[in-house]
């Protein structure tokens, strides 16, 4: 394996000796239907492989992994958020991200973010509620709330101060200011990596301080919104092993932690979520996709709205049943 | 064709440019490092003598999203007469290619550092594979050393 000497199971002598010092593109020998695939495979590969990147390995959790100085990358992001207490509900959220290396170490990006929902008596007794990215809209208890709209802006800073391959384990601070209308967050991070077995697997810890403010209907009014403070506490850790050439696999876990104050105090909602990861990265070209499911770990806390904890669950603002999020990259 | 060929489409298209680029193969690095020489092997799998008294040895080592395969020639003495990049596939980092950055291996031992930021330059974007590299070429010479 790693350190062994390399066979070449991939070539016969006879290839070697015919290889020139350019690139060289095998193709397998077959007939037929299997022949066509084959073709169209070899190009869809030079496409992929004409493509790599400076990629998420984890859909949710970040690394200290930074593109180049000078080096860019465009990723579109997918989020589907999945079921809450019951009848119907379902969140897209689109993210479409422009990355930049600024130094060695610095790296900036710009997103637009996007989402649409439907919901249905999905709420604390059986009342639709809209989700929260659309806490601003007024919905009826019976009304199919279906809507979308464009979320906001956000920019991100990562500066990375340790690197897991020069200095033993990585260490990246990390920022993200987010706008949209009737809402303001940034989002601020502390990254962590280490990397095991010749940096095959990775091992990523994030801790998360999101403070953030929503300006929502009021309870005793909700045809006047009112500016309310809110915190997102998060951890993740994601797992992942390079199993085979380009290929990884592993875990993330999250809990999210939110309190209606920007102190700590008034915690609301506290929700684990748990589930497999895989992530493909070629040589411009890259994808992750990680599905999560919502641990029966969760408890009553003091600002905790009375219906939106179920069989364990937390079902309340941004969190539901079932959340799966896929990244796609492309460098140049 | 049928449908059971198209689903392993993309499947196919994505492995298959994991044998996407090759600069070197075993005979051409010889050649470039150990010109005119002639090789027999040690018995040790991708380890040869070389006519001269030296060691040509090839070894696999990882890359951010493949494995890197470097052909490393080494002198009677137990130096590094020179290395070769034999496949690279990565984003980045294609200066370890380089002449220049290759350059600073000749003449390692096996009591050298051979670490990176240290007596080995650092490539920005590629730094797991120049760090592979270098622990690469460490190793091989390390091996050979304890086997005599």
């Amino acid at each position: 394996m790693v350190g062994m000497n390399y066979l070449f199971k991939s070539q016969t002598a006879g290839q070697q000796r015919n290889a020139t010092f350019e690139a060289v593109r095998r193709m397998p020998v077959c007939t037929g239907h299997a022949a066509r695939a084959a073709v169209l495979a070899a190009m869809l590969a030079t496409v992929a492989s004409a493509a790599s990147a400076e990629e998420s390995i984890f859909a949710f959790v970040y690394t200290t992994d930074l593109l180049p100085q000078g080096k860019s990358e465009v990723e579109q992001w997918m989020t589907w958020r999945h079921q809450k207490n019951g009848g119907t509900y379902d969140q897209i959220e689109g993210r479409t991200e422009y990355e930049y290396g600024l130094a060695s170490n610095l790296q900036g990006a710009i997103y637009l973010n996007y989402a649409w929902t439907q919901a249905y008596h999905n709420g604390p007794f059986n009342a639709t509620t809209p989700p929260e990215q659309f806490a601003d809209y007024n919905a009826g208890p019976d009304d199919f709330f279906n809507a979308k709209r464009f979320t906001g802006v956000s920019g991100e800073l990562i500066y990375r101060i340790l690197s897991p391959y020069t200095d033993g384990i990585g260490l990246a601070l990390y920022t993200e200011p987010t706008i949209g209308k009737n809402f303001f967050e940034l989002e601020n991070k502390v990254i962590l990596q280490k990397n095991f077995f010749d940096d095959l697997l990775t091992i990523a810890v994030n801790f998360t301080y999101a403070p953030e403010y929503r300006n929502v209907p009021s309870d005793d009014n909700p045809t006047v919104l009112n500016w309310q403070e809110e915190t997102d506490v998060n951890f993740g850790i994601g797992v992942s092993y390079r199993f085979i050439e380009n290929w990884s696999a592993g875990f993330e876990f999250l809990n999210e932690r939110e309190y209606n104050s920007f102190d700590f105090s008034h915690m609301s909602n506290s929700g684990y979520y748990l589930g497999p990861t895989i992530h493909f990265g070629g040589e411009r070209f890259f994808f992750t996709a990680t599905a999560l499911w919502q641990m029966p770990w969760a408890s009553v806390h003091t600002d905790t709205v009375p219906g939106t904890l179920v069989n364990h669950l937390v079902l309340d603002n941004d969190f539901e049943r079932f959340r799966f999020r896929f990244k796609a990259g492309y460098t140049f | 064709m049928k449908a059971s060929h198209w689903v392993w489409l993309p499947v196919a298209a994505i492995s298959t440019s994991a044998y996407a680029t090759t600069y070197f193969s075993v005979e051409q690095a010889q050649r470039a490092i150990f010109p005119g020489a002639s090789f027999t092997s040690t018995g040790k799998p991708n380890t040869w003598w070389t006519s001269n008294g030296g060691y040509f040895v090839v070894e696999r080592v990882v890359g951010k999203h493949e494995y890197i395969t470097v052909a490393i020639g080494i002198n009677p003495n137990g130096t590094v007469k020179q290395i070769e990049i034999m496949d690279y596939r990565e984003s980045y980092g294609y200066e370890v290619r380089d002449a220049s950055w290759r350059a600073q291996f000749v003449g390692k031992s096996a009591n050298s550092p051979l670490q990176l930021g240290a007596d080995i330059k650092n490539i920005s974007g590629a730094t797991l594979s120049s760090k592979h590299i270098t622990d690469g070429v460490k190793r091989v010479l390390q091996g050979l050393k304890a086997s005599g």
